[in-house]
């Protein structure tokens, strides 16, 4: 256990690429939470639909994506694909296969608000004359959104979390660069210690946005 | 010509006959009070005449135009008429302010500022403007029904549909939305109520409906139903509750 005067200094040595993994990871879990929540929306939205057959695909969506692990998903896409000469960058594999996935996730947390969600301001919205739409958009969203806050929140920091397992489509993130810092020195456990508080303190910051802006939005 | 005219208006859910039959004016200016107990269909039949729910059979004439047939613009008949819901129903993020404007924005079509002009007119109308940047949340029961009704009144409707305005409230606040209705009435607003507080319904209009089992049984003052009226039943209703 002796040694961390050596472990970090190896460390600062390969600072530059730690940092520029930190950044793809950081990267891709911005990304596919912004892409997440915006596919989730639009899955919850049609979750909603009056037609039966649109209600029943978006249950099977939902069910497919949170059924499936999203390492099989990734592998699917990127070993799988090329074999139908579909081939994709890692990153793009990775947006794709999270935003599905997190889609999903996001969509069934709005389906949990918005069913304890008064069914009364719906039908007063209905009365006054506005579209299933802008029903959707200036009443049952904004609720569901703030209500949600929590489990999205949880997701993002899933997201963060998960996307190491990119690592293993090649996707040079923060946990690769661990990875290869500990195969260069074999000090494993002070590594992913390392690698440990480094995402600890990534959800921390996370945590503390999420509490800014359910405080910000928060339904008096 | 009345501003509502339905005739032989049916609603039934599965088998059931909610509404049997139902024919009624509402004359523009007039207060028209429906009353009777729970489950006899006074609901349904507001519901109906805003396309809420789709009556059966029968027809409802809005400003001469069969609203029933399949061919009407529900939402445009809708804004041009208000409802009153017996549990507030404000949108509940969104501030009294927002809760009026947002209809005349993205329905009317009105900038924001002319919008929170239109808002806050109707607001100081019903002695709410001091609650304005206020939640729902907020606000009592009977300052919740003043936003419901001034969110109603906003949209300029050519008539205002009550459902239980005080069913939710105490005795006091109840008069107090029975004391705004009166005043909305001195204004000409063509309002039609249903409730079963005889005492709202004693304040706010001279004559009342009486609606028993989807049937129209009586239409007469309270004072004429609870005491002189042939059928029992009625008599009962209106002795008993008041």
């Amino acid at each position: 256990m002796s040694g961390w005067g050596a472990f970090l200094g190896d460390v600062q040595e390969q600072m530059p690429l730690i940092l520029a993994g930190l950044l793809q990871s950081v990267e891709l879990t911005v990304s596919v939470s912004v892409t997440g929540l915006l596919l989730g929306i639009v899955v919850f939205y049609f979750s909603l639909s009056p037609r039966v057959w649109v209600r029943r695909f978006t249950q099977g969506y939902i069910s497919f994506f949170v059924g499936m692990p999203l390492i099989v998903l990734l592998f699917l896409m990127y070993y799988g694909l090329p074999q139908w000469g579909v081939i994709l960058a890692p990153f793009s594999v990775a947006l794709i296969g999270f935003t599905f996935n997190v889609a999903a996730y996001n969509a069934a947390y709005m389906t949990t608000a918005y069913n304890g969600q008064d069914g009364s301001e719906l039908e007063a919205a209905r009365a006054q004359g506005f579209s299933r739409f802008q029903i959707f958009r200036f009443v049952s969203l904004p609720q569901v959104l703030r209500l949600s806050i929590p489990a999205l929140t949880n997701q993002v920091i899933c997201n963060l979390k998960d996307s190491s397992v990119a690592f293993l489509i090649q996707y040079t993130e923060f946990f690769a660069r661990v990875q290869e810092l500990a195969a260069s020195n074999f000090q494993f456990f002070k590594a992913y210690l390392f690698a440990a508080i480094v995402y600890l303190a990534l959800v921390t910051l996370i945590i503390l946005a999420a509490r800014f802006i359910e405080r910000l939005w928060v339904i008096p | 010509m009345a501003l509502i005219e339905i005739r032989d208006l049916v609603k039934k859910f599965d088998d059931k006959r909610v509404l049997d039959g139902v024919c009624m004016d509402v004359v523009e200016g007039e207060v028209k009070v429906v009353m009777g107990s729970s489950g006899c269909g006074k609901s349904t039949l507001l519901r109906c005449i805003n396309r809420l729910i789709e009556p059966s059979s029968g027809t409802i004439t809005f400003r001469g135009q069969n609203i029933t047939d399949s061919s009407t613009d529900v939402r445009a008949l809708r804004q041009s008429i208000g409802f009153v819901f017996q549990q507030f129903a404000l949108y509940r993020h969104l501030c009294v302010l927002d809760n009026i404007t947002l209809g005349l924005r993205k329905l009317r079509g009105m900038s924001k500022l002319d919008a929170q002009a239109k808002a806050l007119h109707e607001l100081a109308r019903l002695d709410m403007v001091e609650h304005c940047e206020q939640y729902p949340a907020q606000l009592s029961g009977g300052q919740k029904q003043r936003v419901a009704l001034a969110r109603a009144l906003a949209m300029d409707p050519a008539v205002i549909l009550l459902d239980e305005p005080t069913s939710a409230l105490d005795p006091v606040m109840s008069r107090e939305v029975g004391q705004l209705i009166n005043k909305l009435r001195g204004e000409n607003v063509t309002m039609m109520c249903v409730t079963h507080d005889l005492v709202l319904a004693g304040a706010i209009a001279d004559r009342v409906t009486f609606l028993d089992k989807g049937v129209i049984r009586a239409e007469e003052t309270i004072a004429h139903l609870s005491n002189h009226h042939a059928d029992e039943q009625v008599r009962a209703f209106f002795g008993s509750a008041a």
